[in-house]
């Protein structure tokens, strides 16, 4: 009998699948799970033009994308850093400037576009976002009438390929959350996977074995994934169940990115610098954050 | 002090911690036992209304909180909290996707997304309309990015009861008509065939309710002048004795204490005299 086939890969190579152009899925909520060293691997080999679907509500892994200058378009209700920042300096800044087509929705349309590829449908007739000034932004939506009512007609969106962050996975692509997740058992994984021509990788906290996913399947939420270990691969978000987001490097980054608001680059250059371009890798930028740094962000068991 | 600051009979502008706890107050007199409430994470005030209407008179009051269906007795981390040590996941009885927005769609559902919703904006105007897209410049294009959408455009519009709650009651604010429009107001959504609208608009100063598809005072917070809250909105409000907003009382001040005991509140962005115009 020959052997089942491992689906582990590593970050060069999975950001390697990125080219200029590509319509990439990134899962995540808010601070929770950004798939962050996908996003600085991806960032080092300066690609550009990407459409990015990410959140329905975007944070970090989305802002940083855009002030590196690889993206030209994004699907996504909002960009923004809960309380650190009402909106992200980046997604501001190239907006405002005409630099970012913004594909405006709500998190309801932004999943709705995502089940209408999921499920291999033409739109979707949605009762919410009639009346607003949506369909004036985004020339993707629509106003139709259908039996006397009015709606909104939400296209099909379909990733070419789909980056997520997670607790845990085994070598065979089962990607499973931490036992003590709280804020929310999944984001918008299965959501991106589902809807996603190509592709979806996983970065995970560590790679367990087989025998151990299989003894709790409930905690599986996505399959199929290649399967890259990165620990600590959301920081300086969290990742649900196992560590808080760094808000203090939240702070940072958003002091930057404001200076640049400003008209003042160098910040956030030099932001760029240190935390993308200066660490070769994932464990460059490990090291650079420092273990006892990390350690400190971990999660207490309850 | 400044001149924009309300006084009442020589006394001093209330703190942001008195009114925070005031409109805390004033937004769980508006809840009902059995609804089901939602609020996005960064959201203290409006989860300590909650907390208190479950304690005063709404004991089956659903709270979703980010992800999560949760109970609790005192205000707890966000959702996502960067305390490690927060115990607040102990509150959650029950966890969903994101997806789980879409729910909202079905109003009959036990596990509907919700009954009341709140919603923000930049700028909200006369029949209720809010904005959190962006501002136009001169030349109509968008000057000012806003935060985007996020989840309220479809919730807003298809959610039973919506309140629109402002930290801040100026003429940028309170504007006659929106530049763009995330969530329709009374006008608006009768044009598109959608019934009702806001049923009222909670701000640092007062409580404005909805008559005829336009904004009226209900009532206007001790600490403000009606002078004032005039002058701080963008567009006439019909004239009329407008009573004081009713104080905490002290089953609400005691309630208070137990749901807020470290004094969150005290924390939460706020703009107890309004803000800067």
């Amino acid at each position: 009998m020959t052997a089942r086939a491992e689906r582990v890969a590593n970050l060069p190579e999975t950001a390697a699948l990125v080219r200029d152009g590509m319509v990439v899925g990134l899962s995540g909520f808010s601070y929770q799970n950004p798939p962050m060293a996908i996003v600085r691997e991806i960032i080092r080999r300066g690609v550009k033009d990407l459409t990015l679907v990410s959140g329905p509500t975007s944070g970090l892994e989305t802002d940083l994308l855009i002030g590196a200058g690889c993206v030209r378009r994004v699907v996504t209700a909002g960009v923004a850093f809960e309380r650190v920042a009402g909106i992200a300096p980046a997604f501001r800044r190239s907006a405002e400037r005409g630099d970012l087509d913004v594909w405006e929705c709500d998190e309801c349309i932004w999943h709705l576009a995502l089940k209408a590829a999921a499920w291999g449908m033409p739109h979707i007739l949605w009762r919410g976002g009639i009346g607003t000034s949506l369909p004036e932004l985004n020339t993707g939506l629509k106003e139709i009438m259908e039996g006397g009512r009015r709606y909104l007609r939400v296209p099909p969106v379909q990733p070419d390929i789909v980056f997520l962050h997670a607790a845990e996975a085994d070598p065979f692509g089962n990607v499973r959350v931490a036992r003590e997740a709280y804020l929310g058992r999944t984001f918008s994984e299965r959501a991106l996977a589902l809807a996603c021509r190509g592709p979806v990788v996983a970065t995970v906290e560590r790679i367990v074995p087989n025998a151990e996913v299989a003894a709790s399947p409930e905690r599986t939420i996505v399959r199929g994934a290649l399967v890259v270990e990165a620990q600590w691969g959301a920081h300086p978000g969290g990742v649900s169940g196992r560590y808080v987001p760094d808000l203090e490097q939240y702070r940072r980054y958003t002091a930057d990115g404001e200076a640049w608001l400003r008209d003042d680059p160098g910040p956030y250059r030099r932001y760029l610098e240190r935390h993308v371009y200066g660490a070769k890798g994932h464990g460059d930028y490990v090291k650079m954050i420092g273990a006892q740094n990390l350690e400190r962000l971990g999660a207490a068991r309850a | 002090m400044s001149p924009e600051r309300g006084t009442v009979a020589g006394q001093p502008a209330a703190g942001r911690h008195e009114v925070a706890r005031l409109l805390a107050c004033v937004v769980a007199r508006e809840l009902r036992d059995a609804e089901v409430v939602a609020f996005g994470l960064n959201a203290e005030l409006l989860l300590a209304a909650a907390l208190l209407a479950q304690r005063l008179h709404a004991p089956n009051l659903v709270m979703r909180h980010g992800l999560r269906i949760e109970r609790g007795h005192e205000l707890s981390p966000s959702a996502w909290t960067a305390e490690p040590a927060s115990r607040s996941h102990e509150l959650v009885e029950y966890l969903e996707a994101h997806d789980a927005i879409l729910d909202v769609a079905n109003r009959s559902s036990p596990m509907r997304f919700c009954d009341v919703f709140f919603v923000g904006g930049l700028q909200i105007d006369r029949e209720g309309s809010a904005n959190l897209i962006g501002i136009r410049g001169g030349d109509g294009r968008m000057k000012t990015r806003g935060p985007g959408s996020i989840g309220t455009v479809s919730i807003g519009s298809l959610a039973r009861h919506v309140i629109l709650f402002s930290n801040e009651h100026t003429t940028r604010r309170f504007v006659e008509r929106v530049d763009y429009v995330s969530v329709p107001g009374w006008r608006r959504r009768a044009a598109a065939g959608l019934d009702g609208g806001p049923s009222l608009c909670v701000t640092p100063l007062a409580v404005l309710e909805f008559a005829d598809g336009l904004m009226r005072l209900r009532s206007i917070h001790a600490h403000a002048t009606e002078e004032e809250v005039r002058r701080r909105t963008g567009f006439p409000l019909p004239p009329g004795p407008v009573p004081v907003t009713p104080s905490p009382s002290s089953a609400e001040i005691e309630a208070l204490s137990v749901v807020d005991p470290t004094g969150r509140l005290d924390a939460v962005d706020l703009r107890a005299d309004g803000g800067p115009q």
